[in-house]
């Protein structure tokens, strides 16, 4: 058999396979080749990772609440050897009382008693965002609290009478009471008085604190949430905190810094997300991700996950975490054959193989024309060192080394430049492949000094066009979509890819190169 | 454009697409490429089997080695420091003659410091112009006085032959000439000028510079037409030898012609490219076609030229 047709066949096969369950999932169980991604419903996943030490640990951990009739889907614990319970409202007591916010609380609870090595504990459950709109939890009954005998300093105890008979003087109201409140202690320049309560308060949660404080010893009911923004699907989230208060018994929410459009509280309180005894080098991390929801897809996906062959071929069986990688590892083929196609029907020059690709990924995190510009502003940069190197008459792994760290001060004095006017390229541009950007440079300069400065901007321009090209595909929500959902289609770009290989006809860009040839016959 | 790619399609021309897949990857084993990556061991083969090639001078590619830099470079007559794994004719220093204030004549009239050239082959050395970027070595080897033939269509420099060998066939063939643009290169790349050959003859016929079509040299503004290659039929044999020593099916030798020495295989390379189609104004789809079919295994050199000759008539 000679090589076309074994790799005919090869292709053939790949594609049927590929098809095959494409048509099958689409046909037998409807699931739906399009799908707006709904953001109102999402996965979250607590994720913490720590070392154990032969001693007995305890991690205790937030987990989203269900109390006011909030529904927790698809909820999932993964203990390892540990004991877990969950325990929530009444039952969590801290210095044996219930705390107010508590009620609302839930936690999760492992134990183990001599564990050893890395330990990893997950949480995941599925949640409704909350949006301005959503009604806030009733207050508790029992608000007020003595504050002031739990005021240690004078200094403090002081500043606060002052400062709290003030504002009620110049309130009518519980409303307007807590209006001057939420401004004074949020102004960008607070009185004397506001800056002593601050002292010793936890600094990422202070002004919430004394806000709540505040409002609950005119006993109006308050407290600090603790939860997460929900933008888009994200492997770190940041917790960020706000308060909630009820003046003349309306909930209210008020966010420090910019107005939150969709979030989620994951509890209440000022106590941080996990508490662990015995557990060394704790991090947790909270991932989020839009979950693509409609009633076909679910019920398609229910049908699935029973079906016999295809059930296996799900990602959404794989923790949250490793589904967000895959989400964007099953578009990069996506972007590969594109750019082989790019390269064996077009015929674009491209500064190494795979690179541009590389770089299109790199766009993913600095959007498209910013990365264009910081692409270009590094290569050229780079390219200017690379030249007046050329004069040093300096060997070449020293060379490449000279250029690898000057691309890392380019970007470090980019972030730092950027960080003083307040753009936020100056985080994404790290994310910049350096050692791609150096090979891109030192290719860039043999090109303009073996063949010509032309040769040089036009293969440059050609990896930049692909760069953008692929990651228009690989960031296109459809295509995320149809590769997530259905990952037997990279058998299809396998056949694809080798069908191209066996393509044996002219470029486009040979049509050019050619072209005289043309006239004459 | 549907015109143009089925009016190129029906001169037999041929793109990359198609020299990988069918040309490259179907005849040249990948581990016998090797043998013309590496010119020095093209250059012991080729002597091995007789056939002629300029003279090795040494052979640098370490630090001992470049302490006899200097003493290797003095040769009255000049020579050639060039990557033994180069590609595309990148990476070649000509030294015309070493001047007695210790510094260098190069062939574009340059002069040029020992430091200087000891830092080329230092760069030669390191990789820089190796097909992988892997550590490489430097050759001197003898500087080619290129016969008077050419004269009044070249500008300095020295100009070659390229015959392209199919399974040992020679199917086309192409005169390379220097310009002031390609700074004494014969290389097509820098601008240098391509003129198609007749396979029969030797007479060249017509020219390309930069992939477009030209008719007379740009810097001597004499006809490139009607001058025949002397030793033409010892070149085709020479360039056909080349495939019994390395057994690639596809191959392109270059071949120069020095004024005593007569016609020297300089290099020979497993990826010919394709500008030789524009140079002699007709696809080379056809006659490479024929040689797939032809049968040449058990012939000699000599009648795979007339075997070639014959397809090409």
């Amino acid at each position: 058999m000679n090589s076309s047709a074994h790799t005919r066949i090869l292709a053939l096969l790949c594609l049927t396979i590929g098809l095959g369950i494409f048509v099958y999932k689409t046909s037998s169980f409807q699931t739906p080749l399009t799908a707006e991604v709904q953001e109102t419903v999402w996965d979250i996943e607590l994720f913490i990772d720590f070392m154990a030490r032969d001693e007995p640990v305890r991690v205790e951990a937030f987990i989203p609440g269900t109390a006011g009739g909030r529904q927790i889907a698809q909820e999932q614990f993964y203990n390892g050897a540990f004991g877990h319970r969950v325990v929530e409202g009444a039952a969590l007591t801290e210095d044996g009382e219930v705390a107010p916010q508590n009620r609302l609380n839930r936690k999760s609870i492992w134990t183990y008693r001599y564990p050893n090595d890395r330990k990893i504990l997950r949480y995941q459950g599925r949640i409704t965002a909350q949006d301005g709109e959503t009604p806030i939890a009733p207050f508790g009954k029992k608000a007020q609290a003595n504050l002031l005998a739990r005021i240690a300093d004078d200094v403090k105890r002081q500043a606060f009478l002052v400062w709290s008979s003030d504002l009620q003087r110049q309130s009518a109201d519980a409303d307007s009471f807590a209006a001057l409140v939420v401004e004074q202690i949020f102004s960008e320049q607070p009185s004397d008085e506001v800056l002593t309560l601050l002292k010793d308060l936890p600094p990422s949660t202070a002004r919430l604190v004394l806000a709540r404080n505040v409002l609950i010893s005119q006993k109006i009911p308050a407290r600090i949430a603790n939860g997460v923004v929900l933008t888009g699907p994200m492997r770190q989230a940041q917790v960020q905190h706000w308060l909630e208060y009820a003046p003349d018994g309306v909930g209210l929410r008020y966010f420090p810094g910019e107005a939150l459009d969709r979030f989620f509280a994951i509890w209440f309180g000022e106590k941080p997300l996990i508490q662990a005894d015995g557990a060394y080098e704790l991090s947790a991390q909270i991932s989020l991700s839009p979950v693509v929801v409609s009633g076909e897809i679910a019920a398609a996906m229910s049908g699935l996950a029973t079906a016999p062959l295809v059930s296996w071929l799900r990602f959404d069986r794989l923790p949250l975490t490793t589904q967000l990688v895959y989400g964007v590892l099953v578009t990069i083929p996506v972007g590969i054959t594109l750019l082989v196609f790019l390269r064996q029907f077009i015929g674009v020059q491209t500064l190494g193989t795979f690179m541009p690709v590389l770089i299109g990924i790199a766009f993913r995190e600095t959007a498209l024309w910013n990365g264009i510009f910081l692409f270009s502003l590094l290569v050229g940069l780079g390219l200017a060192a690379r030249f007046y190197l050329e004069r040093l008459k300096l060997l070449l792994v020293p060379r490449l080394a000279v250029i690898l760290i000057f691309v890392v001060i380019c970007m470090a004095a980019i972030s730092l430049a950027a960080a003083g006017s307040g753009q936020n390229i100056g985080l994404s541009i790290s994310l910049f492949p350096m050692v791609i950007m150096t090979m891109t440079i030192e290719r860039m300069s043999i090109v303009w000094e073996e063949y010509s400065a032309w040769d040089a901007i036009k293969q440059g321009m050609g990896s930049l066009i692909v760069a953008a090209l692929s990651y228009l595909v690989m960031s296109n929500n459809q295509v995320e979509y149809l590769m997530f959902h259905f990952p037997e289609l990279l058998f299809v770009l396998m056949g694809l890819c080798l069908l191209m290989g066996k393509y044996t006809g002219l470029r486009l860009s040979e049509l050019i190169r050619f072209r005289a040839l043309a006239k004459r016959s | 454009m549907l015109g143009t790619w089925l009016n190129l399609n029906k001169a037999g021309v041929i793109g990359l697409n198609r020299r990988n897949v069918a040309f490259i990857n179907e005849l040249n084993p990948r581990r016998r490429m090797r043998l013309v990556d590496d010119k020095t061991i093209t250059k012991e083969l080729a002597e091995k089997a007789g056939i002629p090639v300029p003279e090795l001078y040494g052979v640098i590619s370490n630090w001992y080695d470049m302490g006899s830099l200097r003493e290797r470079l003095k040769q009255p007559g000049g020579l050639v420091i060039k990557p033994a794994n180069g590609s595309q004719g990148n990476g070649i220093l000509l030294i015309s003659r070493p001047m007695a204030s210790g510094s260098y004549q190069l062939a574009n009239g340059r002069r040029t410091s020992f430091e200087d050239v000891q830092f080329h082959v230092n760069n030669i050395a390191s990789g820089m112009y190796s097909l992988s970027g892997q550590p490489d070595k430097a050759m001197l080897e003898y500087r080619v006085r290129f016969d008077t033939v050419f004269d009044a269509i070249s500008f300095k420099g020295v100009p070659d032959i390229r015959i392209i060998v199919v399974r040992g066939i020679p199917v086309a063939a192409m005169l390379r000439l220097p310009t002031a643009q390609s700074d004494g290169k014969a290389n097509l790349h820098k601008g240098g000028v391509g003129v198609g050959l007749d396979l029969r003859s030797g007479e060249t016929l017509t020219g390309m510079q930069n992939g477009a079509v030209v008719d007379i040299h740009p810097d001597t503004g004499n006809s490139l037409a009607g001058i025949t290659v002397p030793h033409w039929d010892q070149m085709l044999t020479m360039a056909a030898r080349a495939y019994d020593v390395t057994g690639l099916g596809y191959l392109g030798a270059d071949i120069v012609l020095d004024k005593e020495r007569g016609p020297l295989l300089l290099e020979l390379n497993a990826r010919p490219g394709l500008a030789i189609q524009v140079a002699l104004r007709s696809g080379l789809g056809h006659i490479l076609d024929a040689a797939m079919d032809a049968d040449s295994q058990d012939k000699d050199a000599a009648q795979r030229v007339e075997m070639g000759q014959a397809l090409a008539a």
